[in-house]
This record gives structure tokens, sequence and C-alpha cells, in this order.
């Protein structure tokens, strides 16, 4: 069985500044790790691989820095990493990330039985490059999963949908995002580390190396340009109403008797 | 020296970061205020490779560089500094002596169960009559048949009263300073006992405890090195557990400017930050320049290990100066946390006591002082 994780390396920290022209985010302004929702695939990948022998391969696309996270694969268990680095890569939006990441799973594994990503990144939080990725490869997918159970070539998931939990099966080659509410990633143990750094065992490709369209990745390859890029303006202000008890509540019901209504119909609702 | 941090040393501080931000930093306080060897993430560590840091690999060991080692034990000591200290003295006094004074037979015997941790390791050196002045030791192991017979007290031990292995200093013949030597004891040995763990001020979480050692017999075998080696390995040991010690007092002084930092910035006085007021900003800016001279300091010692080259008298300064700062970077930790600072429910006043010993145990402030001029003397001018 073959496995495929793609990793993410995104800025350690919430918040960024970001570039007012480009819209893109100021990243070089933290440290890199790996993208906690990728961790947690990885950990699910990890896994399957301990239960079942898999063989598992990481693919990251990003600067030459993102080379951590391929050796931080590695020393938790992953067998091999590829990174995606090129200055044509950079700049792509989730269709030419989709379209990138396709192109290397054919030139490095194409022979695959399973796909796992994080069902979004900690930076961007689209949670589109996953079913992208199943599009372009034509694949079987289930996004939020939790649950992951392989039995033959049958794959069994649990995935959160609204208020729902559904339990899907599914023919594998297929491709699964998981949320990070399940699979806790495991700690890099020290034994890794050396082992991850001893041996030659992340490769970087370029965009020829890939085969790649060169219109359809990058820049040029991005269908989708950020406009704007903004903090949410969170404003909340209390309102202090002032006078005689008997006032005080008929100026509060007159002001605000919809919203408290609404509230106390929601109370009720839920009594029944 | 490489200045900036490769990617591998990135890599080793996110994993032992995250490992002692999740699993230490819930219990940090706790493990102090109740004195109390925290054996669940021991042995979380044990699994982990923290047992075996600069171990080679083939021997099941991590096969981290020097650099790498101080890095672990600066972050785990960040978070708790009790933790970390079991980790050093475990790594750089007990098995690094057996690696490199051991014969092939007793690092088969011995280390396997030290790098996974199963035996956590200690240096038994101090007495009540003995410290700095390591010729001073009084316990004897004296020569029977093919065994020795060890008598006598040992005090202050690290890890004491949950080592599984430790080295004791002894001389082999009362009358002459120069037969001090190294017996590797385990602790189900006759005659190996452990005393009441001491009531300290500081490093709470570790258990360290006196050793007595009455009519305890040891076969030959257990010699470390040769008869007469003794103040030779112990030297060396104490040249790396210097550098552990350094890494540790560094990382207390990190936990203790982050804290600093962030309540400085929160905490309001005269309707606003006190981070505004320029004290405040004078304090924060010597304390983090204090510890970055101080992690340089340490990682160049560090460099100079890895490079196989003399660096007895750098860990020295490394130690020397890490210690200092650690201790005064804590003490404006609290000045600037103010009452608070001086309440046990804030981490500040836990650092404040866990850095002041790091100007003490092995081999204190003075004794740095007299290894860095006696270094320097003794160049040719």
């Amino acid at each position: 069985m073959k496995i495929v994780v793609f990793l993410k390396q995104v800025p350690a920290v919430s918040e960024l500044p970001w570039d007012k022209k480009t819209g893109q985010l100021k990243r070089e302004a933290a440290a890199g790790v790996m993208d906690p929702a990728a961790k947690h695939a990885l950990e699910a990948g990890l896994r399957l691989k301990e239960a079942h022998g898999a063989k598992l391969i990481t693919i990251c696309m990003g600067p030459p820095e993102a080379e951590e996270v391929l050796r931080e694969a590695v020393a938790l268990g992953a067998d091999r990493g590829f990174l995606l680095c090129d200055p044509r890569l950079a700049g792509a939006d989730t269709l030419a990330t989709s379209y990138t990441l396709a192109r290397a799973v054919g030139a490095v594994c194409p022979d695959f039985d399973l796909l796992l990503l994080g069902c979004h990144s900690a930076d961007s939080e689209t949670g589109q490059v996953g079913p992208h990725l199943a599009e372009e490869l034509g694949l079987p997918a289930a996004a939020y999963v939790e649950k992951l159970e392989l039995a033959g070539r049958k794959l069994m998931v649990e995935r959160v949908s609204d208020e729902w939990l559904e339990t899907l099966e599914m023919d594998l080659p297929a491709l699964i995002t998981v949320t990070p509410r399940a699979f806790a990633p495991r700690p890099v143990s020290m034994t890794g580390v050396e082992q991850a750094f001893g041996g030659g065992e992340v490769f970087v490709l370029s965009a020829a190396d890939l085969r790649a369209d060169s219109g359809h990745v990058g820049w040029a390859g991005s269908a989708g340009q950020v406009v704007r890029v903004y903090a949410p303006n969170i404003d909340k202000k209390g309102v202090l109403i002032e006078g005689a008890p008997k006032a005080c509540a008929r100026e509060l019901l007159d002001r605000f008797g919809d919203r408290i209504g609404a509230l106390l119909a929601k109370d009720l609702g839920e009594a029944d | 020296m490489e200045l900036n941090p490769c990617m591998k040393h990135k890599v080793v501080r996110g994993a032992a970061r995250e490992f002692a931000e999740g699993e230490l930093g819930p219990i940090a306080a706790e493990i102090d205020h109740q004195a109390r060897f925290p054996w669940e993430a021991v042995e979380k560590m044990q699994a982990l490779g923290y047992f075996g840091l600069q171990a080679p690999r083939t021997m099941g060991g991590a096969g981290l560089d020097t650099i790498s080692y101080a890095i672990v034990i600066e972050e785990v000591s960040r978070v708790s500094a009790g933790v970390a200290l079991c980790i050093t003295v475990h790594n750089s006094v007990c098995l690094y002596p057996l690696l490199t004074f051991g014969s092939k037979e007793q690092k088969a015997r011995l280390a396997p169960d030290l790098i996974s941790g199963k035996r956590i390791g200690a240096f038994c050196l101090t007495e009540a009559n003995a410290g700095s002045d390591a010729g001073a030791v009084e316990t004897t192991a004296t020569a029977q048949g093919s065994e020795y017979v060890i008598e006598g007290t040992k005090i202050f031990v690290t890890n004491g009263a949950v080592c599984g292995l430790a080295h004791i200093f002894a001389k082999t013949d009362p009358g002459d300073p120069r037969s001090a030597a190294v017996l590797m004891v385990e602790k189900e040995r006759a005659g190996f006992s452990v005393g009441e763990i001491e009531d300290l001020s500081g490093m709470r979480s570790n258990p360290v405890s006196s050793i007595f050692l009455a009519n305890c017999r040891v076969p030959a075998e257990n010699l470390l090195g040769k008869p007469g080696q003794g103040l030779k390995i112990g030297l060396s040991a104490l040249d790396t557990g210097r550098i552990g010690i350094a890494a540790q007092a560094l990382g207390i002084a990190q936990a203790a400017l982050e804290s600093a930092t962030r309540y400085a910035k929160e905490r309001q006085q005269f309707n606003k930050p006190i981070a505004s007021f320029q004290t405040i900003q004078n304090y924060l800016a010597d304390m983090s320049t204090q510890t970055e001279a101080a992690r340089l300091l340490l990682y160049r010692a560090c460099a100079l290990k890895d490079a196989g080259k003399p660096f007895s008298t750098e860990a020295s300064m490394a130690k020397l100066y890490c210690s200092a700062a650690a201790r005064e970077v804590a003490n404006l930790a609290v000045q600037i946390h103010g009452g608070y600072g001086y309440s046990r429910e804030y981490d500040v006043e836990r650092y404040y006591r866990d850095a002041k010993v790091t100007e003490i145990y092995e081999g204190t402030s003075e004794v740095q002082r007299m290894v860095i001029a006696r270094g320097l003397l003794s160049r040719p001018s």
C-alpha cells in the first residue's frame, strides 16, 4: 500500500501582516511550522502505515525552508519527502496548487492508494485544495474525516457534516482530508531527528521535473486573485440604560425586545 | 562558528518545545510545589530518546551533536528546570563518562539501560567535607580479591532517590589524594541505600538525596577507567556537565524574559501598560541582551566540542555567564511582576529559586573563575 500525505509550511503565529499591494501574507515575518491540520493528516497516514505496513511519502510545495517540514515528517516516520520548489510555482491559488500537486503525485507516486491532506491550512483556511485535487485526479474524496478504517481495498470513514456524523465506504484509490479534531499527532522523538537529517530522504523537484504546463502553475495558472485582505472589524459596544427600574425595563424592551424575544423563543424551543 | 541555526537545530528545538509545553507545561508548577518527581512525563521522555541524547545511534541513542543537546536541555528547562536537571545530569555526568571511559564490556553491560532511561543515572562526588575540593573525598573503595568494598556517604545527589546507576567517587587509598576512582554502582547492590529527599529551595521536582554506602561490594569490573583516573574522569564529565547546566540556566533566563515581557504588556498602572515606562523597557532590554549573550557563549562552547577542539575554558565561561544571567534575568522578572512575582501563583518566583542553584552546582561560579583563569594564565604570553 502506498500513502501520500501533502504537507504545508505555515507561519507559526496566528496573525500576520500582509502586503497591501499584492494581498499576499508576509509569510517571512514568522518562523515556519508544519501546518497543524496537515500534521494530523500525517498522523492518520502513520497509523495506517503501522497497521498495514504501507509506504508513506510526503509532498510539500514551498520555498527552500519548507524542506524542514519534510524532514520533520521523516523524523516522525515518513519514508521520504518531495519538496516542490521553483520560483515559477510561487503565488499559486488553490486551483494552480491542486494542478501542481496532481502533477507531483503523477511524477513521484503514480501508483498511490490513498492521498491524505489536512482539511484546511492554518494560514489561508480555504479548505479547497483537497477537493480540487480529487477533481484533478478523478478520485472519490471525503473531507473533514475523523475516523479511518481500512479493510482490503475498502476504506470506511466517518466525517462530520453540519450536525451529522456520516459513515461512508469508499474504494481505493481515494482522497481524504482530515480534521484536527482527530488523529492527535505524536511527538517527534530525539532518535528520529538524527535519522531525518542523516540520510538523503528528501528530494527537491522543479516545475520542469513535474512536466507541468507553465500556464497552469504559480501566478500564471491562478484563476483567483486576492483583491483585498483585512482584519474583521469586531465592534461591540456596551449600552447603559439609566433611570427608574420600570422606565429602564420599558426602554430595554422597546430597544431590544425583538432580540430578547428571539433568545427566549430559542430557549423555549430547546426546552421542548 | 555557524551563527544561524541550521534546519536540524530548528527541528530539534521545535520537537523539544512542543513536548515540553504540551507534557511538562501543565504540571511544571504543581511538581515544584509538591516536590514530586513526574514519572508519567519521564516515562514519555524515555520513549522519545531524551535519556540517550548524545549516545550513538548504533547503541539506540539519538546521536545528537552538542548544540542540539544544549537546545533540548534549554527548551525543557524553559518549561521545567527541575525535569531538565534530571535529563542533563543523567546524560552528561553519568552516561557520557561511561561511553567515553568505559570498556567495551562495561558499555555493552551498562549503557543500554541508561540510554533507554530504564536506569536513571547519578553522579556522586559531593560529601559533607568535599565539593569544590574534589580531592578531599572521604569515601573509600578498598580492593578485596575481585571486588571493591565501598564505605562512605554522598550528599546532594541529583536524581538520588530515583537513580538506577550511580557513579561513586572514592579513594582506593585513603592516604593518597591521587587515588581517586569512579565505581559504577547499581542501586540493587547490598549496602547501597538512599537517604531522605533534601528540602531544597529550587529544582524541587528532582529528588535530590544522600546516598549511603555501607560495606557495599561491587565487582572490579565496575571500576570506570583505571585506578587513579577518577579525577580525570570527574573533570572531563564536569566539562560536559557544565554545558548542560549552562543550557539549563539559559532556559530559565528565556522563560523569565518571556514571562516578564508578556506581563509588562498586560499590566496596567497609571492607565497604561507598565511596558510603556522607560525603566521597565531598560530592564527588558538588559534581560534580553544578557539572554542572547548567554546563548551565543554556550553555543560556541558546544560548537568547539563538536569540532573536537578543547572546550573546557569555554564551557566554564558559558556556565559562569549563563547562570549569572539566569539569576539576574529571573530577579528582574520578579521585580517587573512586583508583589505578584513574589507569589507562588506566578512562575517567575519558581524561575528565581531554580536559577540560583545553577551558580552553585556542577562547579560553583568561583570554581568556574578558577578554571577560566587557569586556562588564561597557562597560555604562553
